[in-house]
């Protein structure tokens, strides 16, 4: 078990930056996972931890240890592959036991290590098979085996359940967690995916072109996010936004008005400096803090395109008189059977026009 | 769904009629013909007549050996060569990939009487390039066209010039195949790049070189070229002629059709035992 700590990591291909200076404290037995969409430099920043990819400037340590020109073999850390990378000629004994008994590790401990791996993993029936011979989620478990076996200080999973069914993938992701809470060491998993984020980070770091976007524990990234990208990459289904001005302020705080709903007027309170009246702003809404009419500061009246009813909660897709799309969670029983549905804003969050959030 | 088929056919029958007449008939022909005395008119049926000879032709066994030594030194040797060109290609440090590709796939491309001809000229006694450089580090000159082993020796580095870099760019292929995630994995197992090399990229690239090997023996038992035009019709005296040379030999200088069928027949017959043989040895285990 080791803490990861990344300061002031960027990296550069050639000319081409995708990693800006990442500055990152990962606790010892810590779940991390680094969140964001394609490209955003996640796995760039899990291959550098590996040691697979060189670092362009700045430092990581491990355990406390620098390891900038230590070998990836030398990091005390075991990957675990989008790919699974088993090696197609070997059984899954041979897959979990290759790398001790290449580097000469006393047979009776490879032994005991891979009879250890497969227990926890449940694919001690699978040992003689060849990875070919073995489904999706038996490859990704023996994937996960051969990283068990190194006992490693850290593990690293670069998107391991991308290449799963959507069933498998929540089997996965349980097991996953199991096994965090198992070994209790510390892992960095990546993946594009915010439920499997939310459902498994201890914290969330999540990354947009190559920046650090923000880092947090996955309900404070949800009920407080620094800007309008995390507000609306944390979440499914994500956090509607509609246009909004500054028309003044009270005692609760600033009044917004909703572009092309004059008389819908949002009291929103500022602990910060208010931006000066007239200011474009951004109003965020979750899908599930639109309440029913009356409820909150104003009512909104919505044209409805098309509901999805998922038995007890429905999604009602909708938009603002303005043209704005919004989705809006209900009880089932509670959509009206009209072509439109009003709504109040129970909660909401401000956003400036750089999408920074304002607090 | 029958009516399509009929269709399909109705296209495919010129090709298939061409085919039957120019590949399968001569295929039967030959095998026919094999059962012929040949040198009568007209031809007669005699089954024992050029099996019979082949069984005690002692320039079938000569041929046969040295088909078969040329086969058991150059295929492994040219393998072994093809790998380390196919390794040294595939190096991430190499510049210039496209060149050295280019470089190694061209002696396939060149011209065989071109080829045969510099080689003729490297080669030579008194003013080959070989023998120049074997005289500048001391060693003695070497008469390659006329002494048995060094004329053999001769055809082994000319067929294995040719046809190494053709084996090597096959190798590549199968070697950008394997996923790069599989030597990470490896390498973050601690595997060093040679344990890497010899038990991870050799054993996933054996159908590759089963195949390789397969190609070169096939080619090696046919082996007509080099020995016909570098050491001047299996010169000297015979000492590199191949089957595919007897062959040759009896079927257009002697017009012994009969037996040069016995001969083509068997030296088919081995091809296939051998391949067999090796395709046995290195099947995938169950």
């Amino acid at each position: 078990m080791a803490t990861v700590t990344l300061n002031n990591v960027v990296k550069r291909f050639g000319n081409f930056p995708v990693v800006h200076g990442a500055n990152i404290d990962i606790k010892d037995g810590e779940f991390v996972v680094f969140v964001g969409p394609s490209g955003c430099g996640k796995s760039t920043l899990l291959r550098m931890i590996a040691g697979l990819e060189d670092i362009t400037d700045g430092e990581i340590a491990i355990g406390g240890k620098l390891v900038n020109d230590v070998e990836p073999a030398d990091r005390g850390i075991a990957m675990v592959f989008q790919s699974y990378a088993l090696y197609p000629h070997m059984s899954v004994e041979q897959n979990l036991s290759f790398g001790l008994r290449m580097t000469g590790n006393p047979k009776a401990d490879t032994d005991r290590r891979v009879k250890r791996a497969a227990e926890i993993l449940r694919i001690s029936e699978l040992m003689e098979r060849r990875p070919k011979k073995l489904s999706g989620g038996q490859r990704q478990r023996v994937a996960i085996g051969r990283a068990i076996v190194r006992e490693p200080q850290v593990f690293l999973f670069d998107e391991p359940l991308s290449n799963l069914d959507a069933e498998l993938r929540v089997q996965m992701r349980v097991e996953i967690s199991r096994l965090h809470k198992e070994l209790g060491t510390t892992m960095i998993y990546v993946t594009h995916d915010q439920t499997e984020a939310m459902t498994l980070a201890d914290r969330i770091v999540v990354l947009r072109g190559g920046h650090v976007e923000q880092i947090g524990r996955p309900l404070d990234l949800y009920d407080d996010p620094d800007n309008q990208f995390v507000a609306g990459f944390v979440g499914s289904p994500k956090m509607n936004f509609i246009k909004g001005r500054i028309v003044g302020r009270d005692a609760h705080g600033v009044v917004v008005e909703l572009a092309g709903e004059e008389k819908t007027r949002i009291v929103q309170p500022l602990t910060g400096a208010a931006p000066e009246a007239g200011s474009k702003v951004i109003v965020g809404v979750r899908p599930e803090h639109f309440g029913i009419a009356g409820e909150g500061d104003a009512d909104l009246t919505l044209a409805i395109d098309v509901v999805e009813h998922l038995g007890g909660t429905s999604f009602v897709y909708a938009r603002t008189a303005n043209g704005e799309d919004v989705v809006v969670q209900r009880d089932a029983a509670k959509v009206p059977d009209t072509p439109e549905i009003t709504v109040s804003i129970r909660k909401s969050y401000l956003f400036d026009e750089k999408g920074l959030r304002l607090r | 769904m029958r009516n399509r088929n009929a269709t399909a056919y109705r296209f495919l029958t010129p090709y298939l009629l061409i085919f039957a007449i120019f590949w399968v008939w001569p295929i039967i022909s030959s095998f026919l013909i094999s059962f012929q005395a040949t040198r009568t008119v007209p031809w007669r049926f005699a089954p024992g007549f050029n099996w019979g000879r082949l069984i005690g032709d002692p320039a079938f066994f000569n041929a046969l050996k040295n088909t078969l030594l040329i086969l058991v030194i150059q295929v492994p040797v040219m393998i072994t060569l093809a790998m380390v060109m196919a390794v040294l290609l595939n190096s991430p440090l190499l510049k210039a990939r496209g060149l050295y590709r280019f470089a190694f796939f061209a002696p396939v491309v060149v011209g065989e009487v071109a080829y045969s001809a510099v080689f003729r000229l490297m080669f030579s006694l008194d003013f080959g390039i070989i023998n120049k450089l074997l005289n500048s580090i001391g060693l003695p000159k070497i008469d390659w066209f006329s002494n048995v082993t060094p004329a053999m020796a001769l055809i082994m580095i000319a067929v294995t010039w040719r046809w190494a870099g053709y084996n090597a760019i096959i190798l590549l292929a199968g070697m950008q195949s394997i996923p790069e995630d599989v030597y990470e994995a490896a390498t973050l197992d601690r595997v060093s790049k040679l344990k890497q090399f010899f038990f991870i990229t050799l054993p996933l690239l054996k159908p590759v070189i089963v195949f390789c090997a397969v190609l070169s023996i096939i080619g090696t038992m046919q082996l007509f070229t080099e020995p016909f035009l570098i050491t001047e019709r299996g010169g000297p005296g015979g000492g590199t002629e191949t089957l595919g040379l007897l062959l040759y030999r009896q079927g257009f200088r002697s017009l012994n059709f009969g037996y040069a069928s016995a001969v083509a027949y068997t030296m088919a017959a081995l091809a296939i035992a051998i391949t067999l043989v090796q395709l046995w040895l290195t099947r995938e285990p169950k």
